[in-house]
């Protein structure tokens, strides 16, 4: 009977919203221009909070930089805290069109590891975030919807569902639904719900505060964000501090050689 | 008194009516309890303990799908693996799958950490084939666990959510099976998969043995009496004595368990016992001779009938309540619902039949006194002449016979084996039980013995105890295999190929080492599945071995193994899981047993003592007692009966109803002893009088429990097996043993002296 509901869902929003969709799909593809940021850096703090309320804090440093040429984003993250696992670092190399290089430096080991693992882990360092929360998943996979404007703290915010196009893109992005706030003025995420197979809200995602890193090109960072999961009464915070455009960030910084550097 | 029932006879009947009323109304709210946990009592630390497990580590519940084939590694049986898999980790209540698609291949290669399924891919042809076998079977974590070790079974295990309801899940899981068919043949295991059918076994067997019972009560209750009134009568009270009490269970907020099912059975066989005897006195006032109309001849029954009806009543209800020394919960329940239902049939058999009879026109009398009752039954008249007999002329003869077969018995007792597992419940080749022996066989083993360790999980000595207990623990021969986090932190060492910095295990060695490996996980991995080893602060970790052998016996020696091996470590925190509790219940059983039988015993001991006043007669009343329960348990170590949660209740059942027949035949006894017959002429009239009616009362016990034989649980077969020969054996101690022991011994408190 659920199953019936979803194809009936997408069956709808495919016809009867085909113009609609249009300018949904447009609006998702500007949300997610408007956080390619050519080089970012910046320090974050990742808060676990588990259903008995207690926490893993994890501090860690991150340098991102884009190559328009080749469309990959290269991306470094050390560990600052807690003091066990400082040091440890992940040098990632994020391709248009093929598997991720990782590389895993561990201090305890001193020495560094390719890493090859055939699907993304879901969870961004075992947080209620995924990795498709980070960094935009392919449009393709998703067909959109525009509902009712609606207000976010006082913002503006078109209001957009995805559906994705089939059962594998639902396990693999961990949704059968979403829905998304997009601010209006700067096509900023600013809340996102999603929704099981059951179509019942297990997630929400909430958008506190956001920086314009690239004042030209009009490009963002959210400063601070929380994920509430129902599911297992855990929720993630994580807020991003020191965050500073830089597009001439160093090449160095995303080499083997720099990954090995406590 | 008597003529009170008369006068108020209308009041009497609408009492009954609504008071029936009341509980029967509440039978469609009654519900059925199938969980093992909760018959434990909520402080015994087993119980304790596991829920603690499920608290730390969330859900420990799990149902296996399982996919036999001659290779599961082929191409098809990968892809509905993969299908099912997938579908099941969608139903709401699952919380994680594992499987060969979902658990992780951590592995070294050239000079890469590779983290990613174990089965990656469907391999298309032969060469990849056998290098997935190759690296499964180098992969500690599905080997032997997800994957049988020949290749020949593989399972899709979904942890459920706590709180789960069992029926919903099972059913969504048994529908994406039919939705994804295939030529492997597939089975469904698991403990909650268990307490469904348990369940469905206990719906089933309500049904069908109340309906059982009852046509073979009415069949009986014709032949005996050969009147409808005979039939209907005894029949009224105990249909309102089973509504009452299963109504009882939903009024005081209790649940049916497996050895409920017995209820109905046991008030069917019980409760209609002082009806007969009242329909007996009916019958023999009720003769063309006699001219009272029906008021009196209901006066005449409760006049002559209510002290023996009351007394023996009141022994089996206090037989019943003897459950109460039992530590599981549904045996303490079914002792006072037992009770209840007993104390409403004595009141019905009371009030309530005379008060009936009073109204019913006299019909057509069915004794006339021309022998026609010993033409219908010669053999019985035969047996209790051979019996008296034989007392009279050998009563020295008849003892020694006894004494040398309870020594045999007694020799037959050191067999009995005590198995509290649910697959004793059913026969081998139930689907249940069928399952869980290919997870013992092939998939580590169905049930699960933890030990958590509390501290700080991090540092690498905690870690390398563990690893070494865990080590010393799996080379136990019953243990299938086990997880913990040592073991996953192992197998990623190997992977990264750190012999630098690790000890001989492959454990990290330093602090640093273990928490850079945990992030690791948590990066790479599904950070759940850290979940079931370690907890979220890294202060508890659990340690799990799965036993790959069913019976009771065999798990209680590990437990005690495992138990004894932490005994003196400080930073274990507890030891519980499944296995644990099935261990403390098979003790709980044996405890309860005994103790249970030794109440019993002495509070029956007790009643007749005060009946007759003398504690002579409470010993002599014991005796038939003890020698039934000595044959009883002999028969149970040769047939090799499991001691189990139903067949432990059988005692107190037995004392309580057992010993009726020897109440009977002394207080007859004594009225002849006391009429100027000699001892063995009274022993004779005795025999051939009232050993008819304890013949037939017996024997209404005897066809009324073996309706249980058609009972789904073996359990409660052998439970009825077991009460019938138990019956039977009380009921010759009574007509034999008890007859000799009089003649023997001479006690004083029969003798017609003692009397005045």
């Amino acid at each position: 009977m659920k199953y019936y509901f979803f194809f009936y869902l997408i069956f709808m929003t495919s016809f009867v919203n085909a113009q609609t969709e249009l300018s949904a799909m447009k609006i998702v593809e500007k949300a997610q221009d408007a956080i390619k940021v050519k080089g970012v850096q910046g320090v974050s703090i990742l808060t676990i909070i588990d259903e008995k309320g207690r926490e893993r804090v994890r501090k860690i440093a991150q340098v991102t930089k884009h190559y328009s040429t080749d469309k990959t984003e290269k991306r470094l993250i050390r560990f600052m805290e807690p003091a066990d696992i400082k040091g440890t670092g992940l040098l990632t190399y994020d391709y248009e069109n093929k598997e991720d290089d990782i590389w895993l430096f561990m201090p305890a080991l001193r020495k560094t590891r390719r890493i090859v693992s055939s699907e993304k882990a879901k969870n961004f360092m075992g947080s209620e975030f995924t990795y498709a929360d980070m960094i935009p998943p392919s449009v393709n996979d998703f067909t959109f919807s525009m509902l009712n404007d609606e207000n976010v703290n006082d913002i503006d915010c078109y209001q957009i569902e995805w559906l994705p196009v089939d059962e594998d893109i639902a396990d693999e992005n961990g949704f059968s639904r979403r829905i998304t706030f997009v601010g209006k003025e700067d096509y900023m995420i600013r809340k996102s719900l999603y929704f099981d197979i059951d179509n019942e809200l297990y997630k929400e995602l909430y958008v506190f505060s956001i920086k314009e890193l690239d004042p030209v090109n009009h490009r963002y960072r959210a400063v601070k964000m929380e994920m509430i999961n129902h599911q297992n009464g855990r929720r993630s915070l994580l807020e991003n501090t020191q965050l500073e455009f830089n597009p001439n960030i160093k090449d160095d910084y995303f080499t083997l050689r720099y990954l090995e550097r406590e | 008194m008597a003529e009170k029932i008369v006068k108020y006879r209308w009041i009497i009947i609408a009492l009954f009516i609504i008071v029936t009323g009341i509980f029967t109304s509440q039978i469609p709210s009654v519900e059925i309890d199938t969980d093992l946990k909760s018959q434990l009592p909520k402080e015994m630390p087993s119980r304790l303990s596991t829920d603690k497990i499920d608290s730390l580590f969330g859900g420990t519940e799990m149902i296996m799908v399982i996919l036999q084939s001659e290779d599961v590694l082929n191409s098809e049986t990968l892809v509905r693996l993969r299908r099912l898999s997938k579908r099941i980790k969608r139903i709401r209540g699952v919380e994680k799958v594992n499987s060969l698609f979902d658990l992780k291949s951590i592995r070294g290669e050239e000079g890469a950490l590779i983290i990613e399924p174990a089965v990656p891919k469907i391999p298309k042809n032969d060469m990849t084939r056998e290098q997935l076998r190759k690296n499964i079977q180098e992969n500690d974590i599905v080997y032997g666990s997800v994957v049988a070790k020949d290749f020949s079974l593989a399972a899709v295990i979904a942890m459920l959510t706590p709180q789960t309801r069992d029926e919903e899940v099972l059913n969504a899981i048994r529908q994406v099976i039919e939705e994804i068919p295939g030529n492997e043949k597939t089975w469904i295991g698991g403990l909650p998969v268990t307490r469904v059918e348990m369940g469905e076994y206990i719906r089933h067997d309500m049904r069908l043995l109340l309906p059982i019972g009852i046509s073979v009560m009415l069949v009986f209750l014709f032949a005996c009496f050969r009147q409808l009134r005979g039939v209907i009568l005894p029949f009224m009270v105990v249909i309102v004595s089973i509504l009452v009490s299963i109504g009882f269970i939903a009024m005081i907020g209790w649940k049916i368990h497996m050895v409920t099912v017995i209820l109905p059975i046991l008030l069917i066989a019980v409760a209609n016992d002082y009806g007969i005897h009242m329909i007996a006195k009916y019958q023999e006032d009720n003769i063309p001779s006699n001219n009272f109309n029906p008021g009196q001849l209901a006066q005449r029954i409760f006049q002559s009938l209510s002290m023996p009806v009351l007394i023996t009543g009141l022994t089996t209800m206090a037989g019943m309540l003897c459950l109460l020394g039992h530590i599981l919960i549904p045996a303490k329940e079914l002792g006072i619902l037992a009770a209840f239902g007993i104390l409403f049939a004595l009141a019905a058999s009371l009030f309530l039949l005379p008060a009936v009879i009073s109204f019913l026109p006299r019909s057509k009398p069915v004794l006339d006194f021309s022998d026609n009752e010993q033409d219908r039954i010669p053999f019985f008249e035969r047996l209790l002449g051979f019996f008296s007999h034989l007392v009279s002329d050998h009563p020295k003869g008849v003892l020694l016979s006894a004494a040398v077969l309870a020594v045999i018995s007694i020799v037959g007792i050191f067999g009995v084996v005590v198995d509290t597992n649910p697959n004793g419940y059913y026969e081998h080749d139930n689907p249940t039980v069928r399952v869980s022996q290919l997870i013992d066989e092939h998939l580590g083993g169905s049930q699960t013995i933890s030990v958590v360790y509390k501290g700080d999980i991090k540092s690498p000595e905690l870690a390398r105890k563990i690893d070494r207990m865990e080590e010393k623990i799996l080379e136990l021969d019953e243990i299938g295999t086990t997880i913990s986090i040592t073991r996953v932190l192992k197998q990623m060492s190997k992977a990264l190929d750190n012999q630098q910095f690790s000890d001989k295990s492959g454990l990290p060695d330093s602090r640093e080492g273990m928490a850079q490996y945990l992030e690791l996980y948590s990066l790479s991995g599904d950070p759940d599945d850290l979940n079931k080893m370690v907890d979220f602060s890294y202060e508890h970790a659990i340690l799990t071995a799965r036993v790959n052998k069913t019976s009771t016996a065999v798990i209680r020696r590990v437990v005690d193994r495992i138990k004894d091996m932490v005994a003196n470590d400080q930073d274990v925190f507890l030891v519980g899981g499944f296995g644990v509790v099935l261990a403390d219940l098979a003790d709980a059983v044996v405890n309860g047993q005994i103790l249970s039988l030794i109440l019993a015993t002495i509070v029956v001991g007790v009643l007749v003592s005060l009946l007759f006043r003398s504690l002579t007669a409470g010993f002599i009343a014991a005796i038939p007692l003890t020698l039934s329960i000595i044959i009883t348990f002999g028969l149970m170590g040769v047939f090799g009966i499991e001691l189990n949660i139903a067949t432990a209740m059988l005692s107190s059942i037995m004392i309580g109803v057992g010993v009726d027949y020897t109440i009977h035949f002394l207080w007859r006894y004594r009225v002849e002893r006391n009429l100027g017959n000699d001892l063995k002429q009274a022993v004779r009239i005795t025999l051939t009088t009232t050993g008819r009616g304890i013949i037939f009362n017996a024997l209404s016990v005897i066809v009324g429990f073996s309706a249980l034989f058609f009972s789904s649980f073996l359990p409660v077969q052998f439970f009825g097996f077991l009460v019938v020969i138990s019956i039977f054996a009380c009921l010759t101690g009574a007509l034999v043993v008890v007859p000799a022991i009089c003649i023997v011994t001479k006690p004083a408190f029969l003798n017609p002296a003692e009397i005045k």
